[in-house]
């Protein structure tokens, strides 16, 4: 993940974005990389338009960008899908039913977030209802920053994410299940009782970890 | 043992096909739509993907049940439909069966996914399903008398005999009665799954679907059966208008041949609601249909 | 009552079963000068036998349990002598009074249920009664005719004579049998009569209309080809039979598809696979005579099967309708498998023996050529798995709907021995397409001097055009069903149970228990939007006979014109009259 400490500007960042460094890893034998191999191959993405980077998906899934040849695809439910893109910002409404819909994914999955808004609120800093850090509620694996972003950026995540999955760094869905309680009373400080109920997520403290 | 060996065989034969067709199928949809599209391998991909996904969700054990019981109805379509003629390979166990059981062996494993979707307790998918066979009450009525035509001309049920009557280009079923294909046709696409009749699953645009609830190995599971039940519909409507295959690269062709004319039916036809859909099979096919009967049942009757 | 009173009534239940291992004779005796009665036991009527003595019991064993109505037991039993008695006739005598008591004791049966109230009660006997006077008009006229009561072929009529005695009988077992627009008493009967009776009314007595449509087969043994010659490879009298049939089931189907209580359902259903039955015997070759009997073996399993358990239901639950009940399928399993069972015998599934059923009809209706028929057919029967459906899915599946659903428990064991046994047949012959066919149907055939279908071993249905092999099919289907769960379980990766009914893709919502989840009530409600579907369904046989009487009003009013106030007018009447009859009787050469 992205962290200001080691260098500064554009350049950077992206470079960082592409080859990150000191993430943990969770490769094991062959049959673990052939199947890194083939989930990188096939993402299945949960559009959660959110805010208007919405707009922006519309055309990568379509003919000009076209999505689909790097295995990209829409899913109709969050059952069925790999990664959830934030597109845009989110107000504390919209917070909880991502936050519902993250938790109904099935693992391995990974949350992509899209534009300025989701690292630190962008052009809403000052809004009273929309959430600045979606990294304090959801683990975020990609920000694709920009305002918006056009869809090369968005191929540029994918691409990035994909490599990520190839060398089988361990995802944001393990984080958020090592920090499930940190991640919940973050969650609860904003949302309140309108937080998810128990059931959505109490499986994380099982511990029955694959 | 050959019949162990030859039932392995055939379900590898209908999965390789199943994952290599629809790959062609989503670079054709691709290059139409004057896009690159994915490798032809795409669908092999996400069946794996959704295989080794390492979390899967249920519902309780009907829920689990129900993929098993769709992936077992496909297995024995696969099994019941002859792939070869005049070959001991590839038969599976199709000299127990006939052309009637097989159109219902094509839907119990739905049905029994039905089951599944049920007790999901997703209002969604309980819809999807109540579209599914309002679709199939539709498409079954020309379907059937479509190949009710079928076995009216060769007088027989067993998909064997029907094959075995079609020596040669000029006995071909495409060829002596063109008018049967005709009426098949459409309603061959929709249980395909086909656009313009795929509002069942309704893939990426409709929340609502039977496929709503599941996710991880049961859609892999749900994704395999398709491919594979598709095969088998296909290599069904080779064996009885276009003369069967001989050998496994015949059989290749001609089903590929079958699928291209099918795909590119459904390439350039936007989905219909449901009701347009079982309008439409009630009119067009099954008014074809009972032209069909008109012509070569009653007509030939009455002057002889 | 004490359990003397209890173990008596489960003997005479058995005694279809006593009868039918024991009768070996034929009895006779005179009534009075020219009549004779006799009883002897058919082939035919020994296959009905065999259903009502698989039925008997089963129905009986749950009606016993505490507290049980004595008069109940009472007029059960007289229903099943009558029937026994219905059944033996060889003469038309016993055979009118088997049917009068079965018509009289199912209608006071039918009375015992508190629902039942007096709209159904008058439907049920004003159709019993008028099935009850056709078939006496239809014996007297045979009487007339032959000069004797007995059963038998009638040779001598001549056409005209024979056309009446074949109206006045089919209508009788019509109205019994409930073929469009006949029909009209059974939804509501079903519906309200007692839970256990009406699997009986269901299962057997809509049998009997069934048999006697056969029996009149024999009575004219080329009726069907006689009147008026064949229509392609079938006969031209049998081809309306058979549409009459077909399109009972359509719309009896569509029916059941929109109704909201279960027992409706079950009863319109019964209406629409009697349609086929009706549609087999209009074809009336020997595969679709073997076709209608495996129909109405499946038929009787299938729907005691499935009434019993939603007896149970009704009894654990104290509700019927599909909006009421939802997620039993954990609290009451094994009715929740007796209903499985059910809706695959009854939406003809392979590899249970419903399909075996369906495809010696649809192979019969390939035979005959009568292409339009078969895809009617299968109109009605792929539109049934959409109440096949709702009818597991709406008590069993989804979510309870109501605080009795949630607290069911399991039905009584008296309800669940039947089920068990009911599944196990319906398993059985399934496996063993061939035995039904070998031991029940291919005697009857012999007897109606029909070619048998024959059958080379039990597991397998073999007819000109080809059959399967039951045991196979089911070896293939175990087999895959096991390898596919074992690999599945051998993948890697965890199963995760949801951990509350409500953890549903919804869109992002949270639904809780008040959200309206189940969609038992609504399945099918769309499909009013489809043009057919939603015309077949805005009508209603009511309209159809209230059309009838304003009909009947109108010509009434119009033959009232002649009787004006005027006595002259009158005599001038009866002058023209006289006159017109004078004028024929002369032309006639009577003078």
């Amino acid at each position: 993940m992205y962290h200001k400490t080691q260098c500064e500007g554009f350049q950077c960042e992206q470079a960082m974005l592409e080859v990150p460094d000191g993430v943990e890893a969770v490769r094991e034998g062959v049959l673990d990389r052939l199947i890194a191999w083939m989930r990188q191959k096939s993402l299945f993405v949960l559009a959660y338009g959110t805010g208007c980077g919405a707009i922006e998906m519309r055309p990568l899934m379509t003919s000009r960008f076209d999505a689909e040849r790097f295995g990209v695809i829409g899913a109709a439910t969050p059952r069925q899908a790999d990664v959830l893109i934030i597109s845009g910002y989110l107000a504390l409404k919209t917070l909880r039913r991502v936050i519902r819909s993250y938790e109904q994914m099935q693992e391995p999955k990974y949350v992509i977030a899209l534009g300025s808004c989701t690292i630190n609120g962008g052009m809403y800093w000052d809004s009273y209802n929309t959430v600045k850090q979606v990294d304090r509620y959801i683990p975020v694996d990609i920000y694709i920053n920009g305002c918006m972003p056009r869809p090369e950026a968005l191929i540029e995540g994918f691409v990035a994410l994909q490599a990520r999955i190839k060398n089988g760094e361990k995802g944001g869905y393990h984080h958020y299940r090592e920090n499930i309680d940190w991640y919940k009373a973050n969650q609860r400080k904003v949302l309140g009782d309108q937080v998810p109920p128990a059931y959505t997520y109490d499986w994380y403290h099982a511990g029955d970890v694959a | 043992m050959h019949a162990v060996v030859d039932s392995l065989a055939m379900i590898a034969v209908s999965y390789v096909m199943g994952f290599l067709f629809y790959g062609f199928y989503r670079q054709l949809n691709a290059r139409v739509q004057r896009r690159w599209g994915p490798s032809i391998w795409q669908n092999f991909f996400d069946n794996m993907k959704f295989f080794f996904k390492s979390e899967t969700l249920t519902h309780g054990p009907m829920f689990f049940f129900g993929p098993m019981i769709i992936m077992a109805g496909a297995f024995t379509t696969v099994l019941f439909v002859p792939f070869l003629k005049d070959s001991d390979w590839l038969q599976g166990f199709s000299q127990y069966g006939n052309l009637i059981l097989i159109i219902y062996l094509l839907v119990v494993g739905p049905l029994g996914n039905a089951l599944a979707v049920g007790s999901s307790g997703n209002p969604f998918g309980v819809m999807g399903v109540t579209r599914g066979l309002t679709r199939l009450m539709g498409l079954e009525v020309p379907f059937f008398l479509g190949l009710a035509l079928v076995m009216l001309q060769h007088e027989t049920t067993s998909v064997h005999a029907i094959m075995a009557a079609q020596d040669g280009l000029a006995n071909w079923g495409l060829v002596t009665n063109p008018i049967a294909f005709c009426v098949i046709l459409l309603p061959f696409i929709a249980s395909q799954n086909g656009s313009p009749f795929d509002v069942v699953g309704a893939p990426v645009e409709v929340y609502a679907g039977p496929r709503v609830e599941f996710g991880g190995r049961l859609l892999g599971v749900l994704m395999t059966q398709n491919m594979m039940m598709s095969i088998a519909k296909l290599v069904l409507v080779v064996d009885l208008f276009m003369g069967g295959a001989t050998n496994i690269l015949v059989l290749i062709g001609k089903a590929f041949a079958l699928f291209l004319l099918t795909t590119v039916v459904s390439m350039v036809f936007p989905r219909l609601k449901t009701e347009q859909a079982v309008d439409f099979f009630w009119k067009v096919p099954l008014g074809l249909g009972v032209l069909a009967v008109i012509l070569t049942v009653w007509l030939p009757s009455w002057s002889a | 009552m004490s359990w003397m009173l209890r173990l008596l009534f489960l003997a005479v239940s058995l005694s279809p079963a006593a009868l039918l291992m024991a009768w070996d004779a034929d009895l006779s005796w005179p009534l009075i000068e020219g009549v004779r009665l006799s009883l002897t036991l058919t082939p035919l009527a020994g296959f009905f036998l065999v259903l009502l003595a698989l039925v008997a019991p089963l129905i009986a064993l749950p009606m016993l349990r505490r507290p049980s109505d004595v008069p109940s037991l009472v007029l059960f039993v007289l229903l099943l002598i009558g029937m026994q008695l219905l059944l033996l006739a060889g003469d038309f005598v016993s055979f009118f009074i088997g049917w009068e008591v079965m018509t009289w004791s199912s209608y006071l049966l039918l009375l015992r249920s508190p629902r039942t109230d007096m709209v159904t009660s008058q439907s049920y006997i004003l159709f019993n009664l008028a099935s009850a006077f056709l078939l006496l008009a239809g014996i007297l006229v045979f009487y007339s005719v032959t000069g004797d009561f007995l059963i038998r072929a009638a040779t001598e009529v001549s056409r005209p004579q024979a056309l009446s005695l074949v109206v006045l009988f089919g209508l009788a077992f019509l109205i019994k049998a409930g073929t469009l627009p006949l029909h009209i008493w059974i939804p509501r009967s079903y519906d309200q009569a007692p839970d256990l009776f009406s699997a009986f009314l269901s299962g057997s007595i809509s049998k009997m209309g069934v048999y006697g449509l056969i029996l009149l087969l024999t009575l004219f043994p080329d009726a069907l080809t006689g009147f008026a010659g064949r229509f392609l490879n079938g006969p031209a009298v049998g081809y309306l039979l058979a549409w009459v049939g077909v399109i009972t089931s359509i719309v009896a189907t569509f029916k059941a598809i929109s109704q909201e209580d279960m027992k409706r359902l079950l009863a319109y259903s019964s209406i629409a696979q009697v349609g086929y039955i009706t549609t087999a015997i209009g074809v009336g070759s020997s595969l679709a005579l073997a076709g209608a009997l495996y129909l109405a073996l499946v038929h009787t399993l299938v729907k005691v099967l499935l009434f019993i358990s939603v007896a149970g239901i009704v009894l654990q639950t104290g509700q019927r309708r599909f909006n009421d009940l939802g997620r039993l399928i954990e609290r009451m399993p094994i009715s929740f498998f007796g209903v499985l069972i059910g809706i695959i015998g009854l939406a003809g599934m392979p590899p249970l023996p419903g399909f075996a059923a369906k495809y010696l009809v649809f192979v019969s209706l390939v035979d005959a050529r009568w292409l339009l028929l078969l895809a009617a057919m299968i109109l009605a029967s792929t539109a049934a798995f959409i109440y096949c459906y709702k009818l597991v899915y709406a008590p069993f599946l989804g979510h309870a709907n109501s605080p009795e659903a949630r607290e069911a428990r399991e039905a009584p064991w008296p309800y669940l021995v039947p089920q068990v046994i009911l599944m196990g047949l319906l398993v059985l012959f399934g496996l063993f397409p061939g035995l039904a066919i070998d031991v029940l149907i291919d005697p009857v055939l012999v007897g109606l001097q029909m070619a048998p279908i024959g059958s080379e071993s039990w597991a397998k249905l073999s007819t000109a055009y080809g059959g399967y092999d039951g045991v196979v099919l089911m070896l293939v289907f175990g087999t895959a069903f096991a390898l596919v769960t074992g690999l599945f379980l051998l993948l890697r990766g965890r199963m995760r149970r949801a951990g509350s009914p409500h953890d549903l893709s919804f869109a992002g919502e949270v639904p809780t228990a008040e959200t309206p989840l189940h969609y038992g009530a609504g399945m099918g409600r769309e499909l009013r939007r489809i043009p057919l579907v939603g015309w077949i369904l805005r009508q209603g046989t009511q309209g159809f006979y209230l059309g009838l009487a304003g009909q009947m009003r109108a010509a009434a009013a119009l033959l009232g014109t002649l009787y004006v106030g005027r006595p002259q007018t009158w005599i001038l009447i009866a002058v023209v009259v006289f006159a017109l009859s004078l004028a024929v009787q002369a032309m006639m050469g009577g003078l």
